[in-house]
């Protein structure tokens, strides 16, 4: 049934007026993805009251264009700016900026989209095949498994920051600080509120990564002034000139390992509700510079750091989209807000959302097909333009990202108090670029935090207390244990045959 | 002779005050949802809105201001005018429950003036389709306690399942943390928790006949026979059970005059009744139950008084 479903949804996608949904869908996401600050969610919270007037559909190919093309949008600044369009973004940054500064901006801008439509799609094919397992898949990771996969991504941070160790814990110690503010989900108390309502829901992500990525950057941008092209550039001008986007291209399809291992760190961890696309860009760039024999030009522009995060990222919407069409359960914030868009228009999501609402989920996975693929594509047409901005005055760069960033956090929620915390995190951030301290860690912690806390809670609960007992007897938690150890193991490991090697030579 | 006497005073506030008389023509009608676009009170708001306005002759504008748990929502209302142009939807029993714990929450429930309940959505206990359990006795026969699964401690359902089941007199554990109801729900289906107390148009989709099949009710916290062949509150010899509810109650400020209370009351009244509202409340699996605001402002007290005997009980340490 689902090939036949899969082929009309295609095919009605192909019809004029939702083709135009579609791709306004896909304009909309690229614009809020290159955008720092606005992103995917923030696009789709906006459309919510817009949808209402559409049919089911348009809505979904609209919401779905939008999903498929805000994460490659993003990477366009993170490239070109050092400024990560969205937060997902922020591992392309390591190695993306540094190539742009030597003039490969074409070269990472290639990798990037092609990493980012053939993550997509790898994605979505692995949600096919799932499709029929996807209960299973879902009922077999429990509180356990969640606690472990956060743990898995703390002690990434410990492996990732290499030479800046006590930096890098100092930075996820503050931001798992961040992550415990607000209320407690177990006793309702609150916590390191100060008595301000604001913070009673916790700090909300969307405000912080903003101030911490973004505003920090053109903090750091407007005090140094020139434009980014010439910024730390002597004598031979850094040109930014866009060649060697067909190589950039190429390089995915030379590095498909690399592509391969990120979209499958993608769709695992798309699947877990609560971590996203932050963790999962972080994770797999992390584990694509711990293993390659190359290690050491990481984070100096090697294009293998920027295809294992982009190919991450846009893999995360297809695994986001399993517990949906097991359980009619989000997997992330977009796919959340894709069911909510169902429920204004009267349908119950709920564990038979593929028998009752078969068109609209295939509607939505062909909307994120095309959107991934097409998204790319107007980006790499685009992208001779786009380059243009880094030689642009900072002067003139700067109010005008600050204006529209800013913007779009208050419009999320229509909060000031949110606009006062972007713009106290990003003094926040420009101290901790100032001072060499990692702000992805931080943010890291900050998103992993909460669901850590929680579900070991759940896990102390269920098992009594006995949490190693339980875990132990549970398969998928076992091999997460097992990921565990090696990840702290790895630099040791490396060191001590390192050493071994150095003295037989 | 009091009577012509109020009557004269009644026309004297209506000749003194001409623009509320004119109610709603002086503008938009604001709607405050005090959480997010998409969840429950967005959504029933979002249905209710058009169909509002058309019964007015108004514009009725939904606003989403959320925040602070909902609260910053119900006091942008509380400290609005009292003259109908701003409403809002609000978390009942959930702001009650937090005035019983003595929570500042910047609003008086019992200075709000109620203008009409739109929907009521009652509990029940459900449990994995294919277990032994049949009853709730069964379920608490066991020396260890029965696990339950929630979302926050703060949450309804853990208020309600905590304070019915020590009621009942059943010892258990409530696991929270579960990122939404339906997240709760699974948890029964994997195994991990033994039982959930839910509304039932939330459980629907996971029963026989109306869903997937993985779970099966055993008890409903309603005084009759709701679901056939499933006990009910009085059944079991706990009627007072039926008196957890989750409704959906709309209020304004406090001090509205009598006349916008009621035009407002017809209003809402009206738009329940509509095509529009009906239809979509049928698919949604919502049931639609309206209380004018009498009944509304008596029910509020009523609930206050019931959380009231389980403060203990609704403030949890673990």
């Amino acid at each position: 049934m689902g090939l036949d479903a899969l082929l009309e949804a295609f095919l009605a996608v192909l019809n004029g007026g939702s083709f135009l949904y579609l791709m306004t869908g896909v304009l909309l996401g690229l614009t809020f993805g290159v955008i720092p600050g606005l992103g995917g969610t923030t696009a789709l919270a906006l459309l919510i009251p817009v949808t209402y007037t559409l049919n089911p559909l348009n809505a979904m190919y609209l919401a779905g264009g939008v999903m498929g093309a805000t994460s490659f949008g993003g990477s366009i600044s993170a490239i070109l700016l050092n400024t990560p369009g969205t937060a997902p973004n922020a591992a392309t940054t390591f190695d993306g900026y540094p190539l742009a500064r030597q003039g490969k901006a074409g070269l990472a801008i290639g990798a990037a989209a092609t990493a980012s439509a053939l993550g997509g799609l790898i994605g979505l094919f692995t949600l096919l095949l799932f499709i029929p397992v996807a209960r299973e898949v879902v009922l077999s990771f429990g509180s356990s498994e969640f606690f472990l996969l956060t743990v898995l991504g703390l002690a990434a941070i410990a492996v990732s920051v290499k030479g800046k160790l006590l930096r890098g814990l100092i930075a996820a110690c503050i931001g798992l600080l961040i992550a415990f503010t607000g209320a407690n989900q177990f006793t309702g108390d609150t916590r390191f509120t100060g008595g301000i309502d604001y913070l009673w829901d916790g700090i909300p992500l969307v405000p912080a990564l903003t101030g911490l990525f973004a505003i920090s950057q053109m903090i750091e941008l407007a005090l140094k002034g020139g434009s980014v092209a010439e910024e730390g550039g002597t004598g031979e001008a850094l040109k930014m000139k866009i060649t060697g986007v067909g190589a950039g291209i190429l390089s995915v399809f030379r590095h498909w390992t690399v592509l391969l291992r990120g979209s499958i760190i993608g769709t695992v961890i798309g699947a877990v509700p609560g971590l996203g696309g932050t963790v999962a860009a972080f994770l797999s760039y992390s584990s694509t510079a711990q293993t390659a024999k190359d290690r050491d030009t990481f984070g100096t522009g090697n294009i293998k750091g920027v295809i294992a995060p982009e190919s991450a990222n846009n893999a995360k919407d297809g695994g986001s989209l399993i517990p949906t069409v097991a359980f009619g359960i989000p997997g992330s914030a977009e796919t959340a807000i894709f069911l909510a868009i169902l429920v204004l228009h009267g349908m119950e999501p709920g564990p038979t959302i593929l028998l009752q609402h078969e068109k609209e989920v295939y509607g939505l996975i062909v909307a994120l097909t095309v959107s991934a693929v097409a998204a790319s594509v107007i980006g790499l047409l685009l992208s001779r333009v786009l380059v243009l901005i880094t030689r642009i005055d900072v002067n003139i760069v700067v109010p005008v990202v600050v204006l529209l960033s800013l913007t779009g956090v208050y419009v999320l929620e229509g909060r000031m108090a949110d606009v006062l915390l972007a713009v106290a995190m990003g003094i926040f951030g420009y101290l901790m670029i100032r001072f060499d301290y990692p702000r992805l860690t931080l943010v890291i912690a900050f998103v992993l935090g909460e669901t850590a806390e929680r579900s070991f809670h759940q896990v102390r609960l269920i098992s009594d207390g006995e949490v190693f007992g339980y875990m132990v007897g549970r398969p998928i938690s076992i091999i997460l244990m097992v990921a565990i150890v090696i990840t702290f193991l790895l630099p040791t490991m490396r060191s001590v045959l390192g050493r071994r090697e150095r003295m037989r030579g | 002779m009091k009577k012509l006497f109020a009557t004269g005073l009644a026309a004297a506030a209506l000749a003194a005050s001409p623009a509320l008389a004119d109610f709603p023509e002086d503008g938009p009608i604001s709607f405050v949802i005090p959480y997010s676009p998409g969840g429950g009170f967005d959504t029933i708001v979002r249905q209710f809105a058009p169909a509002l306005g058309e019964a007015m002759g108004a514009t009725v504008v939904p606003e989403n201001i959320s925040g602070a748990g909902g609260t910053r929502g119900a006091q942008s209302v509380f400290r609005a005018d009292p003259d109908g142009y701003t409403i809002g939807i609000f978390n009942i029993p959930g702001f009650t429950v937090n005035e019983v714990l003595g929570r500042d929450q910047g609003f008086a429930l019992s200075e709000v003036t109620w203008l009409a309940n739109l929907a009521i959505a009652r509990y029940a206990l459900a449990v994995p389709a294919s277990s032994d359990i049949n009853s709730v006795e069964d379920l608490c026969a066991g020396d260890d306690p029965v696990k339950f699964s929630d979302t926050g401690a703060t949450s309804t359902a853990s208020v309600t399942t905590r304070i019915a089941m020590s009621i009942i007199g059943c010892d258990i554990i409530d696991v929270t943390g579960y990122s939404g109801s339906n997240d709760a729900m699974i948890a029964v289906i994997s195994g991990e928790v033994d039982a959930t107390i839910k509304p039932i148009s939330s459980l629907a989709k996971y029963l026989e006949g109306s869903g997937s099949g993985d779970l099966k009710l055993i008890l409903t916290l309603s005084a009759g026979e709701l679901v056939e062949g499933v006990q009910n509150a009085t059944d079991i010899g706990y009627p007072q059970l039926a008196n957890f509810t989750l409704a959906r109650v709309i209020g304004g400020p406090p001090g509205m005059p009598a006349e916008v209370v009621s035009a407002l009351e017809e209003g809402l009244r009206a738009a329940g009744e509509s095509e529009a509202v009906t239809s979509w409340a049928e698919g949604a699996g919502v049931d639609l139950e309206f209380m004018g605001a009498a009944d509304t402002t008596a029910m509020m007290n009523e609930l206050s008084t019931f959380y009231q005997q389980y403060a203990d009980i609704v403030a949890v340490e673990q």
